[in-house]
């Protein structure tokens, strides 16, 4: 406990120099106008931003990252306040009560309101992050082959199942091309080039970068231009600092939902867009006033805005503590670390363990930076707004040519970049979601290697996958899991739990 | 909501084509990996052989492929296929296929051709015009746009080029 505490102090203090805050500074500014820019979403900006990190040294790259990171989930409320279009997919729900609210002239404490809980909710995910993160590395520890291959399998099942909008089944495809994706290139079991047909440069697989700056960025641009967006931006005429008193009225919204936001977070692969749904709809329920949801509910913003940000937080659990991605943008700061060497998994608390406390002091400062622009720099962010999209996605799209290239300084990422950003447009169209994608890339090498390498210390036998304790409950989950996404199982275990409930 | 029973339409269809790309695909993997060698020659366990994860994956996609347009071909709403094809006239295809147009031939072209900075403010400019005057439906004056547009792409594509290359010292394409 007292260890922990010396350690975040140490990782504080090791940010209290006048280039670290400098960083901190136009980084969290540049992440909000990310989020406030409708159609740049926080994980396009942070794969953009790894380009520019390469020369930094590991600590001020992922501290820049983090920032952008915050910085854009947050800058996405303004948007869903003032122009009821979420900035960032994580602030939809944000449109529901923040909209209406600056409909009725109160925009400035909407965006108070939405500030004040983003910090709170980054706080309660903080709180977890250094309580949980080192105990749940610990236990990671003992886990073997057989327990990474289960976790990378559940990390993709569990993310199709949840962000699949349409139906869960189209989260899965998406998980399971993800895979796929990775199994391009030289295995490193046996150094085995798979699916490489002749091509050199797919020996060493499709890297996440160019794939992620593609998949967020290029899709990003072809979603936003298909239509001509004509946006009608809420006028700000009253306070923007909210009261102590109506912030803290809704204590136990705030708690519950970074509870949510953080238990979400911790998930792989589910972003802060389900953080901020299912902190919206559990405060709904709880509520003494659900008929004012949707209306303008104060009550419904803070809910939404603080679930979200506790995802930001508490997706660095699984991150640093598995190597497991809590979210998209956690995937993209996955790769940011390997390139600077630093390797998230169980091993981090014992090569690095000054890093964890380093990641929470960086979110501490990201929040604050955060807290500060949002109340005093309210007008230049409506002038943000303004913006029109046929100038920005221009520029965006250089960018994503510059991300793509500079990680190897080869043309054939820029091409893969084009791939994916055509392929990943016309899946978000058919309503497959990114995320599973993402992950399966991701936890692809991890799910290939364990499984075999497990089968490989046992010659062959499977049965270890199914009777370690851990291993057999994280097998159970996942079956439960794909069982419950079939409509005929759900419906027959809601009608269970019904008749149990009323006799 | 006969509009939202043709969207529904258009979903299915599409669902049905991707499904059969899918089952295509996850063919062609299942077969893929299972001729990859076995490496007995060095004595590796068969459980192991570098094939074994993408048959599953495949497998999978297969099985996943099925499933997806089994549910898309019961969907019987009218108009599915002449809306799917109504699609590629509308403005909307329009506008990206001039995005993919013009990103192809800066991305293939412009860049290597020319300095990375000359490309991009040539695409730069090329992109805000197109869009602001021409591919609108309330064009923008010809003549202040292309002030605006060469005004952003001299900032953004020299500003890109100073910041990336000369400060963050980063290698160009």
């Amino acid at each position: 406990m007292f260890e922990g505490l010396i350690l975040l102090g140490q990782g504080l203090a090791h940010f209290m120099t006048l280039g670290s805050l400098f960083n901190v500074a136009w980084a969290t500014l540049l992440g909000v106008v990310v989020g406030i820019l409708p159609g740049l979403t926080a994980t396009m900006g942070v794969a953009l931003l790894v380009t520019l990190t390469y020369k930094m040294a590991p600590d001020q790259a992922i501290l820049t990252l983090m920032c952008v990171y915050l910085g854009a989930i947050y800058g996405g409320s303004r948007t869903a306040i003032l122009l009821n279009i979420p900035g960032t997919p994580a602030n939809a729900a944000a449109t529901l009560d923040g909209h209406p609210l600056a409909q009725q002239g109160r925009a400035g404490l909407a965006m108070g309101l939405a500030t004040t809980s983003s910090t709170l909710g980054t706080m309660v995910g903080i709180f977890f992050l250094a309580v949980i993160a080192p105990l749940l590395a610990d236990a990671a520890l003992k886990f073997g082959s057989y327990e990474f291959f289960w976790l990378a399998l559940f990390g993709v099942v569990i993310s199709g199942q949840m962000t699949g909008s349409d139906s869960p089944l189209k989260g899965y495809i998406a998980g399971i091309l993800g895979l796929l994706v990775a199994m391009i290139g030289m295995e490193t079991l046996h150094a085995y080039q798979r699916f490489t047909f002749g091509v050199t440069a797919l020996g060493g697989g499709i890297d996440l970068i160019p794939a992620m700056v593609g998949a967020f960025g290029l899709a990003e641009i072809l979603s936003a231009m298909k239509r001509r967006a004509i946006t009608h931006i809420a006028s700000v005429d009253d306070r923007v600092v909210p009261t102590f008193r109506e912030i803290f009225q809704y204590w136990r919204t705030i708690l519950r939902s970074g509870i949510i936001g953080t238990f979400v977070g911790i998930i792989p692969g589910v972003g802060e867009d389900v953080g901020s749904w299912t902190s919206y709809a559990a405060a709904k329920r709880a509520s003494k006033h659900p008929e004012e949801f949707g209306k303008g509910s104060q009550e419904g913003l803070i809910a939404a805005e603080t679930g979200d940000n506790a995802v930001v937080s508490a997706a660095m659990i699984p991150t640093l503590t598995l190597g497991l991605p809590g979210s998209a943008a956690a995937a993209v700061l996955i790769a940011a670390m390997l390139i600077h060497g630093i390797r998230p998994g169980p091993m981090l608390m014992v090569e690095n363990a000054p890093f964890l406390y380093q990641v929470v002091a960086m979110l501490l400062l990201a929040t604050l930076a955060n807290l500060i622009f949002g109340l005093t720099l309210t007008k230049v962010f409506i002038q943000v707004l303004r913006v029109p999209r046929e100038r920005l996605m221009a520029v965006v799209y250089v960018l994503c040519v510059v991300g793509s290239f500079s990680i190897s300084q080869r043309m054939f990422d820029v091409y893969v970049m084009l791939i994916f950003g055509v392929v990943g447009f016309i899946l978000r169209e058919m309503k497959y979601p990114m995320a599973p994608l993402v992950l399966g890339i991701v936890l692809g090498d991890l799910l290939d290697l364990n499984l075999r390498r497990g089968l490989a210390l046992t010659s062959g036998d499977p049965s270890p996958f199914f009777t370690r304790p851990i291993s057999a409950v994280i097998a159970l989950i996942i079956l439960a899991t794909i069982l419950m996404s079939i409509p005929a199982v759900s419906r027959r275990v809601r009608a269970l739990r019904f008749r149990r409930q009323t006799a | 909501m006969e509009a939202e029973d043709t969207q529904q339409g258009i979903r299915s269809r599409a669902d049905l084509l991707t499904a059969i790309v899918l089952v295509a695909l996850g063919i062609a993997v299942v077969y893929l990996s299972w001729i990859m060698p076995r490496l007995e020659a060095r004595r590796i366990s068969p459980g192991t052989f570098p094939g074994l994860v993408p048959l599953l994956l495949g497998l999978a996609l297969t099985v996943c492929g099925s499933l997806l347009g089994f549910k898309a071909a019961r969907d019987r709403q009218p108009g599915g296929w002449s809306g799917l094809l109504g699609l590629l006239g509308t403005r909307a295809a329009l506008r990206i296929g001039a995005i993919m147009a013009l990103a192809l031939f800066y991305t293939l072209v412009l860049v290597g051709w020319l300095p990375f900075w000359a490309a991009s403010m040539i695409f730069i400019f090329a992109f805000i015009m197109l869009f602001e005057v021409y591919l609108t439906d309330s064009p923008a004056p010809l003549l202040r746009t292309a002030v605006w547009a060469a005004v952003i792409a001299v900032v953004a594509g020299g500003g890109i080029y100073l910041a990336f290359a000369r400060i963050f010292l980063v290698r160009l394409p």
